[in-house]
């Protein structure tokens, strides 16, 4: 194992780190002492033990971790669709227990329904929230402006490519008007090239938007290139090893991955990572027990 | 069908036709396999005197009622029990231990409580063709990608809107495969239990029976022809309806 590299900033700069008490304004995101225990007849598999993490608003956060590590797993509870068994998640200071379109949830596989064309499923939120008619026809035209897919409005999902599909994903949650963007792994399924336009294309989006975004991914270019802050998972059970305020100018363009402070920034955390490799999973009674 | 291979089945069909036409004509095959001229002439007596479209009326009204309910109550029974899992965990015993029973195996208790009648034919109907109808529902509900539920309760959907928005439409696919299923069992239970008799003298089913007892096997077979095409007629109707309401699904 390499050593680890020195970073050219301080990890958390004192602005962010005050932005990031707890009290001082009230964060979009706010995850206390949250845990997940898995029961399976007579042994339980801690996934998620103890995370703490305070998002402030507008902020893009990624969450990196080792495949497995239970990243997925955080996102999922954060969204409200699987039960936690300790803690609590505040969106903007309101405590939250079940999904809900106050987060707009992006998954790693196309969610969009087969049966709809690509304009009723953008609208599809806003008319089970209640929208007339004609305001939902401005927002979904706004949204797929947006994301630059107006003129496939009447097309269906399978005619669509999967980066396609990702964007028009992306369109359908902001024409809700979530409180923050909640993303796994959106990107996961693309070939590298699509994935890298992605990015940029998210970025560009996310800025016009200006939402929090929660943004779960395996990797490690993608976390640097698109987050203000990556937090760094250790595996089994998952627990913030370290949050890393990412430097950069926006916006970012992607030969940003051909500069030092940006290989720098990788090795460190790809280093973080693989100290995490050799360790065996962990069940609840070593983790009570030492 | 592929359509390019449309050509391969009618000249299949022809060469069948002509074949067995020869053999009946050099006398090669015993005079109770009849022979297509035969069939085709009984064919058009059925069809001048009126018979075929009583006899194909009267089976059909007693297998699309039977049809219709099973159409009903499966699709509803299976969708309930699928998505309210407590609910389809209550019924599953009873769906256990029904289902792999040969339901014609009734048709003896069903005759001692209704008599020879359109009950007990629809009964039967219903008996035979409810479970795959039903079983292939509550499979499609449990398989619904649990991201379509997701997205949809993302986006601020009840738990009945996610049923009717999202879990009926992605299960439809699946629906239909039982659906066709139980079409097809329709009016397989639908001839059969018109052999046991019939009060009124009427159905296909019966026609083969008292061409059987009358030694008629040109008649007999004339029958099955209707029959069967009345099978890929239905059939074809199913899947019209199917392309229609499954657009998105095509292809």
């Amino acid at each position: 194992m390499g050593q680890a590299v020195c970073l050219p900033v301080s990890i958390l700069s004192k602005k962010l780190k005050e932005e990031m008490t707890v009290g001082k304004q009230i964060p979009a995101i706010e995850i206390d002492s949250l845990s997940k225990v898995y029961s399976d007849r007579n042994e339980e598999v801690v996934a998620i033990k103890e995370v703490n993490l305070s998002i402030p608003e507008g902020k893009f956060v990624s969450v990196v971790g080792p495949s497995g590590c239970g990243k997925s797993t955080f996102l999922h509870i954060v969204g409200g669709f699987i039960p936690k068994t300790k803690g609590t998640v505040r969106i903007r200071g309101k405590e939250v227990d079940k999904p809900g379109p106050d987060r707009g949830m992006m998954f790693q596989e196309s969610a969009l329904f087969p049966w709809k064309t690509v304009s009723e499923n953008v609208a599809w939120g806003l008319e089970i929230q209640g929208v007339p008619k004609q305001e939902r026809q401005g927002i979904v035209e706004n949204y797929l402006k947006l994301v630059h897919l107006w003129e496939f409005r009447n097309h269906l999902p399978s005619q669509l490519s999967g980066g396609m599909k990702q964007r028009i994903s992306l369109a359908r949650v902001l024409a809700f008007n979530p409180d923050v963007l909640l993303m796994d792994e959106p990107f996961g399924a693309l070939d590298a090239q699509t994935r890298e336009n992605m990015q940029v294309e998210l970025q560009r989006i996310w800025k016009e938007s200006q939402k929090s975004v929660l943004f779960v991914t395996h990797d490690i270019d993608e976390a640097v290139f698109l987050s203000d802050i990556v937090v760094v998972f250790t595996g089994r059970p998952a627990v913030i090893k370290e949050i890393i305020e990412i430097d950069f100018p926006r916006p970012r363009n992607l030969d940003i991955h051909k500069t030092k402070e940006f290989t720098d920034y990788r090795n460190y955390i790809w280093d973080l990572l693989h100290q995490e490799h050799a360790k065996p999973h962990l069940k609840v009674s070593e983790v009570v027990n030492g | 069908m592929d359509k390019r291979f449309r050509k391969i089945a009618i000249i299949e069909l022809i060469v069948i036709i002509i074949v067995w036409q020869g053999l009946a004509y050099a006398q090669l095959i015993p005079s109770y396999l009849a022979n297509p001229a035969i069939i085709g002439s009984q064919l058009w007596g059925l069809l001048v005197t009126g018979d075929l479209f009583m006899n194909a009326g009267v089976s059909l009204y007693r297998s699309l009622i039977g049809f219709f309910i099973v159409a009903i109550t499966g699709v509803a029974f299976g969708i309930v029990a699928g998505y309210y899992r407590k609910i389809g965990a209550f019924f599953e015993p009873l769906i256990t231990i029904v289902n792999p029973v040969p339901k014609i195996a009734l048709l003896p208790i069903l005759m001692v409580w209704f008599g020879i009648s359109d009950v007990t034919r629809i009964l039967i109907i219903f008996l035979t063709a409810f479970f795959p109808c039903f079983i292939a529902t509550r499979d499609g509900v449990h398989g619904v990608n649990h991201v379509f539920i997701w997205a949809g309760e993302n986006m601020g959907a009840s738990r009945f809107q996610i049923l009717r928005k999202v879990v009926f439409p992605a299960a439809l696919p699946k629906i239909f495969d039982g659906l066709r299923v139980s079409l097809g069992l329709t009016f397989i239970m639908m001839f059969s239990s018109e052999m046991i008799g019939s009060s009124n003298g009427l159905g296909l089913g019966f026609l083969i029976l008292s061409a059987d007892v009358a030694g008629r096997t040109d008649l007999m077979f004339a029958s099955i022809i209707v029959i069967a095409l009345l099978g890929f007629v239905f059939d074809r109707i199913l899947l019209a309806v199917r392309g229609r309401l499954l657009w998105w699904a095509e292809r």
